[in-house]
């Protein structure tokens, strides 16, 4: 009797620990399969020339969209101007915010020249949070450590933060956003997504 | 009887010494008699930078709290803070490692979230920020320029 319930203990043990290599493996897999992705695109000659800029411009920002969760982004850098908004404020506000974030670190991407990715490493915890380490190394040899903090949502993780040396994007843009009432905000977010 | 009126004098005057000078230590060592009042948070940094026991945890600059206890924790800093009951901290809030002034002493800044989950006692704020490593910025800014 107690050999059985041993050999069924080892049995569930040895599957659990067998189990966990890959459910580990996840979030930094998915967010170097969309890093690549936008190296591919950014690097191919066929999509290098003017004409094609826009069509350039819309695959990164498809490649980013698979892996970014803009509602989470705006919600957490709306903070407490968040609960107070209508729905189609709320959309209003995640399709600006997206354009600002897109204008302002698609552009970094494009001017990317063979810059170096390490993958660092992983940490996951129960409740559906993780978050990914890499570095960034540039010609000169100069290591940027960032962090992707990811979220579970379904089979996938999605980006909702991301730290560059330490400091969070989401906590720039809510420091921005409290100082201001939701009406001016909303403005200025407009002014600057309309300006080219 | 004139001389033990004197001595119980004299015997007051030092309870009531004594007494103000433990009342003294214990304010101004800003230690907690009755146990503490309020509820204990924790977040990770990757460091640190020289934040102490009884550092102040600030949101929007009011002091609410202090930093109760640091420890190493798989090589970054476990810092546990100590918040009143009635400030309520958000599960999306984040919390940044400050310095007042350019090299003044640092603190715990707490950006306030949206979110409708409320943090309970003992559970650990996410997102955070580590100190800014002001030597390491000067040394990225160097050799980012050769």
């Amino acid at each position: 009797m107690s050999i059985n319930l041993f050999r069924v203990s080892l049995f569930f043990f040895l599957t659990l620990v067998m189990a966990l290599p890959s459910l580990a493996g996840q979030p930094m897999e998915q967010i170097r399969e969309t890093t690549d992705k936008i190296i591919s695109i950014v690097g191919d000659q066929a999509l290098k020339s003017p004409e094609k800029a826009k069509e350039r411009k819309r695959l990164i920002r498809q490649a980013v969209d698979e892996r970014f969760d803009w509602e989470e982004m705006s919600r957490r850098s709306l903070a407490r101007h968040w609960k107070r908004r209508t729905e189609d404020e709320k959309k209003e506000f995640i399709y600006f915010f997206g354009k600002l974030l897109e204008r302002t670190y698609l552009e970094q991407v494009e001017n990317y020249s063979g810059e170096k990715v390490l993958y660092l490493n992983e940490t996951v915890d129960g409740k559906g949070f993780g978050d990914v380490r890499i570095k960034i190394i540039t010609k000169q040899e100069t290591e940027i450590p960032v962090r992707y903090k990811v979220k579970k949502n379904g089979d996938g993780w999605y980006v909702y933060d991301i730290s560059v040396e330490g400091r969070s994007l989401i906590n720039n843009y809510r420091k921005q956003f409290q100082r201001m009432s939701y009406k001016k905000l909303i403005k200025q977010l407009k002014a600057k997504v309309a300006q080219e | 009887m004139k001389k033990f009126d004197i001595e119980l004098a004299v015997g007051l005057f030092m309870v009531a010494g004594i007494i103000c000078l433990g009342y003294l230590t214990i304010k101004l060592g800003k230690m907690e008699v009755l146990g503490d009042k309020g509820y204990e948070l924790q977040a990770v940094f990757a460091n640190s930078g020289g934040l102490k026991n009884g550092s102040p945890v600030v949101i929007a600059g009011v002091e609410v709290g202090r930093v109760k206890h640091i420890a190493l924790d798989d090589y970054e800093a476990k810092v546990v803070m100590n918040l009143p009951l009635d400030v309520k901290i958000q599960e999306d809030a984040i919390a940044s490692i400050k310095t007042k002034g350019l090299i003044g002493e640092k603190f715990v800044e707490i950006s306030v979230g949206g979110s409708e989950r409320i943090l309970e006692p003992g559970d650990l704020i996410r997102e955070t920020e580590p100190a800014v490593d002001l030597e390491q910025l000067i040394s990225n800014y160097v050799f980012g320029k050769l």
